[in-house]
């Protein structure tokens, strides 16, 4: 064949494959491309196919977090994510029976340690001292039966990027991206983990998430002001908790309580799985149905959580850290998928989407004042009623409340003054704009599909949210800024230069 | 003799059955024992079009959305910055994009784009410069005429330039806010010490900056011979040609861009410190090492691999985060670039251990340079590498664009096709070869940011 022909044939199979994905009336009606499913024991599954390139995202959410925690247990759901990178009874032992005999008693002394511990100051020190040295030793006993971060091993020698996790307020997410002929082999890691975590190593992990929260919130003063400002604007919620657990809480975390925890929450009928690539989703259910099937499904602890009062007049907190000011500015609204909370969408971008939002374009460029501003809508979750939120660095010699006032200016404006219709359409222009590029990758689909699915109950939210959108008027926004935008309904956080 | 062996049938089958029944319902299968499909993919290939004024185009249809994306990348870089004017190349790229065109203001530019949901970035970084555009294909023809304009006839507005140089200010004096930022910061002056490289902005440089300088670091570097374009997405070829020439085939300057120096391996190492009041260090261990094109490449990727950048098996996380809890962010890194390569190990640990953490990561180096690697742990990281290659060909953005940066990056023209093989045949001794050779102890540049040991200095 000459190379005209190989190349002939090349564009024709293209053509067959394009055609084959833009034949469906919308290549990019969402809504139609995924394949939907729930096992016998409740586990939701969604598929998309994409057939660009032979590899797959898969991602699993588990709708637990760090607001399912019990107090003084802060941290648990994210210590709980880093131990089931540690293997199951079949993966990461060399001999799961005389491993666990070890285990058990790293537990026990781990547990006697803790108590000890507790106690602080008036500790018997001699007994510290003798435990310490027991649960040494017992680790290092333990070491000889444990295969090392095995999981790790297993997916970067098939192939896999992204092997990571994240916990967060709302959900549990574990994401790896595969060559698309390995499917099988997260399958039978994930339904593993699911089933059989062994929490050895457990210890020398709660240490490396100190060290966590050492790199990523004391010693980086956005995540320090954060933190101070959730724990000011949620009184009672436990939105105001962060992630990483409080220090004190840390500590102390346990065996027990982090395979109550898992025991609870990692139910089938708990968790949602996307899968998107160049699968056959005939062949990729079959596979999940054998792995995953057979998880059995239970009742969920019925959880109180502690709802948030209305707020009765503004709240402020300073941080002395040393660094440059900073602010951050919140107010209570109510989560998705109330009506407001898509209003909320449209301020956001209105204000600070892009060069020409509003804030940008005052702030930053007219007045100079500040080094950058951004809006969030959602902080710091959606499971429940949050925050529309305010995050700004003044410009120096310029200062926190500068920035403050100005921008309590555009917000008094938006409540003053009808927004007029070319900014919204350019809204509503990104919005479907960004729905489209989002379809561009597989990680990208595979997250929002399984993250609305959790967090919204159905992964149509993310359809249904723009033709929702395309119904927003002027007056609604003025109404919602009206309603939101109040001193008495707001948190404002600021650091301040410690002076030395 | 028919009776006994109806017995023994029989027994065989009782105990068969209960063996089955004992059993766990279906015993779950190794997970090393899972056998798969072979794959078999040829990755779609960008075609190659030169236009009459030199300029380079690599055009890759995508049909699955209705988006079309242009990447140009530009031989320039802050490494062309002239002394004292530390950030100009940045700010170049910066006040290309907000301060308009000969036809429209910068502002003007702003609301038409992001009006039609379009979006244009310009940047220069060290060792190049980007300009990218992605609109929806029906606003493709108002997306050429500003990104056109912004290539060719940028006007750099007086009153953008002073924004932007104010906002680089403010992020320089914010850069001690944060260790880690501190940290990468520093060890790039330390590590390309004597060579363009090393020359950072400060607050003083930025200051100098005016718009003629920005004018003639536009009038150097862009020209048709001196950029290069990817175009990828719901556009066909011949449509992507005959756009391009429409906006960019009367543009015929010309120009000659001098070649600067790389960085040489250092002769002798150091140890610096940098006092920050924070509960942590920040700790960097540094080494030039082999560029793309050198033949070391494939080994020291592979090693690199094993010692910190392969995940939690790697061996610095492994024993620092895994084995001793002592550090959450831990690693190692290797670029292969033109001309020279950049190895770094790192980690972020408590004060009370960083003595212990830079010792330990020094001798987990210096035991591959001793001893070697074993067999599986060079069979787990080739295979690793080999088998993830495949994500290079994740989207045709990227196919495009990698590769162009292949012909700017002057690599053969197979590199891609034999990568996987070259990676195959790296052999133990080779490792141990690559270690010996580019990470003797005595010539790291180690850097340490945090409270321990005292000796402040170094920041301007």
């Amino acid at each position: 064949m000459t190379a005209i022909n190989n190349k002939l044939v090349f564009f024709i199979v293209l053509a067959l494959i394009l055609f084959g994905l833009t034949a469906r009336a919308n290549s990019y009606d969402l809504e139609k491309r995924v394949r939907e499913f729930t096992l016998e024991n409740g586990l939701k599954v969604l598929m998309l196919e994409r057939h660009l390139a032979p590899t797959v995202s898969l991602y699993i959410r588990h709708r637990a977090g760090a607001v399912d925690e019990i107090s003084g247990r802060t941290g648990t759901a994210h210590l709980l994510e880093h131990m089931m990178f540690k293997g199951t009874k079949t993966i990461g032992t060399r001999n799961f029976k005389e491993e666990k005999k070890i285990l058990d008693e790293i537990r026990r002394v781990g547990n006697a340690l803790d108590m000890e511990r507790v106690k602080g100051d008036t500790a018997d020190k001699e007994k510290l001292k003798r435990l310490s040295q027991q649960l040494k030793t017992l680790q290092k006993m333990g070491k000889k039966w444990v295969v090392g971060n095995e999981i790790g091993r297993l997916y970067t020698e098939n192939g896999g990027i992204n092997l990571n996790a994240s916990t967060g307020r709302d959900l549990t997410t574990y994401h790896v991206s595969l060559p698309s002929n390995k499917i099988e082999l997260w399958a039978r890691i994930e339904s593993d983990r699911m089933i059989n975590p062994v929490f050895r190593e457990f210890y020398s992990e709660r240490e490396v998430v100190m060290e966590e929260r050492k790199q990523t919130t004391e010693s980086v003063p956005a995540r320090k002001l954060m933190e101070q400002f959730l724990a000011s604007a949620f009184t009672a919620h436990p939105y105001r908790r962060p992630v990483l657990g409080w220090a004190s809480d840390m500590r102390f975390l346990n065996i027990d309580y982090t395979g109550e925890f898992f025991n609870a929450y990692y139910a089938p009928n708990n968790t949602v799985i996307a899968v998107v690539g160049d699968i056959s989703p005939d062949a990729a259910i079959d596979i999940i149905k054998k792995y995953f099937g057979k998880i059995p499904g239970h009742k969920l602890p019925a959880s109180h959580i502690t709802e948030e009062p209305k707020q009765k007049g503004e709240k402020r907190t300073e941080l002395l850290y040393d660094a440059n000011p900073r602010i951050i500015i919140g107010y209570h609204k109510p989560t998705l998928p109330s009506f407001d909370d898509y209003v909320f969408d449209v301020i956001d971008s209105i204000l600070s989407g892009g060069r020409t939002s509003r804030l940008f374009r005052t702030l930053v460029e007219e007045k100079g004042i500040a080094e950058s501003v951004n809006t969030a809508n959602g902080i710091p979750g959606a499971r429940f009623p949050n925050l529309f939120a305010i995050f700004a660095t003044p410009r120096y010699p310029h200062t926190n409340k500068e920035v403050e006032d100005a921008i309590y200016e555009e917000l008094e404006k938006l409540k003053r003054e009808l927004v007029s219709e070319r900014e919204i359409e350019k809204t509503k222009n990104q919005l479907r704009a960004d729905i489209i590029r989002d379809l561009n990758s597989n990680s990208g689909l595979a997250s929002r599909l399984s993250y609305f699915e959790a967090v919204a109950g159905d992964f149509r939210y993310i359809t249904r949210h723009i033709k929702v959108i395309e119904k927003i008027t002027p007056e609604d926004i003025m109404r919602t800024a009206k309603k939101y935008f109040n001193q008495d309904n707001r948190t404002v956080a600021v650091l301040k230069r410690k002076s030395q | 003799m028919k009776r006994i062996r109806f017995l023994i049938t029989l027994i065989f089958l009782i105990l068969f059955a209960s063996v089955a029944c004992a059993a766990e319902p279906s015993p779950l299968i190794n997970p090393d024992d899972i056998r798969y499909q072979p794959l078999t993919f040829t990755p779609p290939k960008a075609e190659r079009v030169v236009l009459e004024n030199g300029m380079i185009l690599y055009i890759l249809e995508d049909h699955e959305i209705p988006i079309v994306n242009i990447s140009a990348i530009i031989r320039t870089g802050s490494i062309y910055n002239p002394e004292e004017k530390e950030g100009l190349a940045e700010i170049t790229g910066d006040v290309m994009r907000t301060g308009g065109t000969k036809n429209m203001t910068g502002d003007e530019i702003d609301d038409a784009l992001e009006y039609f949901a379009g979006a244009i970035d310009v940047s220069i970084g060290m060792e190049s410069g980007s300009a990218t555009l992605s609109v929806l294909k029906e606003n493709l023809d108002e997306g050429l005429d500003i990104f056109s304009a912004i290539i060719m006839n940028p006007v750099f507005d007086e009153n953008k330039l002073k924004t932007a140089k104010n906002l680089k200010i403010e992020a320089l004096r914010r850069v001690l806010d944060e260790p880690q930022k501190v940290a990468f910061r520093e060890f790039r002056r330390l590590i390309y010490a004597g060579n363009p490289r090393g020359k950072l902005p400060s607050i003083d440089s930025v200051g100098k900056i005016a718009r003629d300088d920005l004018v003639r670091v536009h009038g150097k570097f862009f020209y048709p011979g001196n950029l290069m374009m990817a175009v990828v997405g719901d556009i066909t070829r011949d449509e992507a040609v005959s756009k391009i020439k429409r906006y960019w085939g009367a543009w015929n300057r010309k120009g000659e861009t001098a070649k600067i120096p790389y960085p040489k391996a250092k002769q002798k190492g150091a140890t610096n410190y940098i006092f920050k009041d924070v509960p942590q260090s920040t700790i960097i261990i540094g080494h030039l090492t082999p560029e793309k094109k050198n033949p070391d490449f494939y080994p020291f990727t592979v090693l690199d691999f094993i010692l910190g950048s392969g995940g939690f098996r790697s061996r610095i996380i492994h024993e620092v985060r895994n084995n001793l809890g002592l550090a959450y962010s831990t690693g190692s890194f290797y670029s292969g670039r033109s001309g020279y390569g950049i190895f770094g190990a790192y980690a972020i640990t408590k004060t009370s251990s960083t003595a212990k953490v830079l010792s330990l990561i020094m001798s987990i180096i210096n035991d591959v340079r001793n001893k070697g690697v074993t067999e599986s742990e060079l069979s787990w990281a080739k295979k690793s590498i080999n088998n993830r290659f495949i994500f290079a060909f994740d989207s045709t953005d990227q196919i495009a664009v990698q590769q162009m940066m292949i012909e700017y990056n002057k690599l053969p023209e197979n590199f891609l096709t034999t990568y996987r093989t070259k990676i195959g045949n790296v052999t133990a001794e080779d490792l141990k070869r690559v270690a010996e050779k580019y990470l003797p102890p005595n010539r790291a540049t180690i850097l340490v940011v945090g409270k321990e040991n005292l000796q402040l200095k170094i920041f301007d």
